[in-house]
């Protein structure tokens, strides 16, 4: 039973990451309504920009992290800007606008790939401290700790912005009636890009921090944005609250699920609690039935 | 003074004239209500002044001198309009007093981050709230309001808009007696301090009480203008209601 508190901790890292990626693609969802798929490359972003700056040229790492945020922010505005803005004045169907989503992923997954090449890569050694601690039996390092302590901020941060200011109400009243909103005078093509800014940084944030855990290769968004989507899905898509719970479910079944049998398991294991939502609970655990 | 005018308006749906070569000329401070059958268009024109609806042909024309031939709907604040909605459109999942407070917060994306006027906004939206009996309500969730409050909710909007013209598309409907001597208060208000309302009702008692002028549409078109009283006993008025 020793193993317990070990894969509690590596439950809670697996779901602090998954959940800055489920805040950023519920944000981007609660505002445009379509599954999009970019924040998946956007991780792969944020994490080869701090491989690049940080491993490749030897900046400083915390200024490598930023910029790997900003730069994955970036790209997010810009799909909107250049992309989905267009899409939404043309009126497009969310299938439309999830197929250009698509079509970015891949386009920028290629990119990234003849850059970086296909290889796995490892972001230096020098972050994966040696340095470990403990509590109550479960050992985990100190970037581990810091990407425990970076999600819940990241997620208190954000609920109180959306719940106490004024750019928060402008949010949730555009995730709520965008056309309403725009008769009440909110530019909300404008929120909508700040949305996709933000959204994006904490996506970019997830991918650096799967750098620092795993590594990173191309391919990374793939599953990185299927994590975000299903936990989103199990938490109540669109729902910040939910989708901060949903992504520590299932990280929780993810590796509790192979206790006692191959790690090979994981994906299935995880994706099977996705199926049973989407059978018996399809609007999550936060999120009312219609 | 004309403070919303419409030049040749027209606004079609796959050949269907919604709104066919409207002209009509709002004055400022008074109560214009414009009537007409079902599908005469009024609710497309209220559509196509706050800017939801694309102007096919024609313009508008805001207090006698800006004409415009498009209207941005997030732009309708700044040209002094507001709008309430047939169907009852709040923002269902915040509160009855973010649903205000949404509406005063500062369009400045980090003025609004960090909310500076905060109090003097709180103090607007009690004052909106109480007014329409809201008040006591504020931290309910817009979409756990009756039928009746929903209504009330919309127009507490609208006032904390502080538009100069208040489009209101049938706020009476379906409402308790109660309800509707709020709203026609709210009405009477708004006129008292200069405001000018644009009133779609279909109740002509309330319109007779309300109106100092009425625009009937029938198909798109105007059919009569002119003071309420002798505007309904028109023939070709009470023919559209009616039928021949």
């Amino acid at each position: 039973m020793d193993i317990i508190p070990q894969i509690i901790a590596n439950s809670l890292i697996a779901g602090s990451i998954y959940s800055l990626v489920t805040l950023g693609f519920n944000l981007v969802y609660g505002a445009t309504r379509f599954v999009n798929m970019v924040p998946g490359v956007l991780a792969a972003i944020g994490g080869y920009t701090v491989y690049y700056l940080f491993s490749q040229l030897g900046f400083n790492l915390y200024l490598s992290i930023a910029a790997g945020i900003f730069i994955a922010g970036i790209f997010g505005y810009l799909s909107d800007r250049l992309v989905f803005r267009k899409l939404r004045r043309n009126k497009a169907s969310n299938l439309v606008s999830f197929v250009a989503s698509l079509g970015i992923f891949t386009m920028i997954q290629a990119v990234i790939s003849i850059l970086f090449t296909s290889q796995f890569q490892s972001i230096l050694d020098v972050t994966q401290s040696p340095t470990t601690y403990q509590i109550f039996g479960a050992t985990f390092t100190w970037i581990q700790g810091m990407i425990f302590v970076t999600a819940v901020v990241a997620f208190i941060g954000l609920a109180l912005v959306l719940k106490k200011t004024g750019f928060g109400r402008a949010v949730r009243a555009v995730s709520d009636d965008e056309e309403v909103s725009k008769i009440i005078g909110i530019n909300t093509d404008k929120i909508i890009s700040w949305i996709f800014f933000i959204g994006s940084c904490l996506v970019g944030l997830s991918g650096i921090f799967v750098g620092f855990d795993v590594g990173i290769s191309p391919t990374m968004g793939l599953f990185i944005i299927l994590a975000g989507a299903t936990s989103s899905i199990i938490g109540g898509i669109g729902n910040i609250y939910g989708g901060f719970l949903g992504a520590f479910l299932f990280a929780f079944v993810e590796n509790f699920g192979i206790i006692k049998i191959s790690s090979e398991w994981k994906p299935a294991i995880a994706f099977s609690l996705l199926v049973l939502f989407l059978i018996f609970r399809p609007e999550g655990i936060m999120n009312k039935k219609k | 003074m004309f403070v919303l005018e419409t030049k040749n308006l027209f606004k079609h749906f796959n050949g269907i004239r919604a709104v066919d070569e409207l002209s009509i000329s709002i004055e400022s401070g008074k109560v214009t209500s414009i009537i007409g059958p079902n599908g005469s268009g009024k609710t497309t024109l209220i559509n196509v002044l706050s800017g939801m609806l694309e102007i096919d042909e024609g313009v508008v024309v805001i207090e006698e001198s800006e004409k415009l031939s498009k209207i941005k709907p997030h732009e309708i604040p700044v040209l002094g309009l507001t709008r309430t909605f047939q169907n009852i459109r709040l923002f269902e999942q915040m509160s009855v007093l973010d649903n205000i407070l949404v509406v005063l917060t500062d369009r400045h994306v980090f003025r609004a981050i960090f909310e500076t006027h905060q109090i003097f906004h709180l103090k607007k939206a009690e004052e909106v709230l109480t007014r329409v009996g809201l008040w006591e309500k504020r931290n309910q969730l817009a979409i756990n309001l009756s039928y009746g409050q929903r209504k009330l909710l919309e127009i507490a909007r609208a006032l904390a808009m502080d538009a100069k013209v208040y489009l209101l598309d049938e706020p009476f409907a379906g409402l308790f007696p109660e309800m509707v001597k709020i709203i026609s208060g709210v009405i009477k208000e708004l006129k008292a301090q200069g405001k000018t309302i644009v009133l779609i009702e279909h109740d002509m008692g309330l319109i007779r009480e309300l109106s100092d002028y009425v625009f009937v549409m029938d198909s798109g078109k105007l059919l009569a203008e002119g003071k309420p009283e002798e505007v309904l006993k028109k023939k070709e008025v009470i023919e559209a209601y009616l039928g021949d």
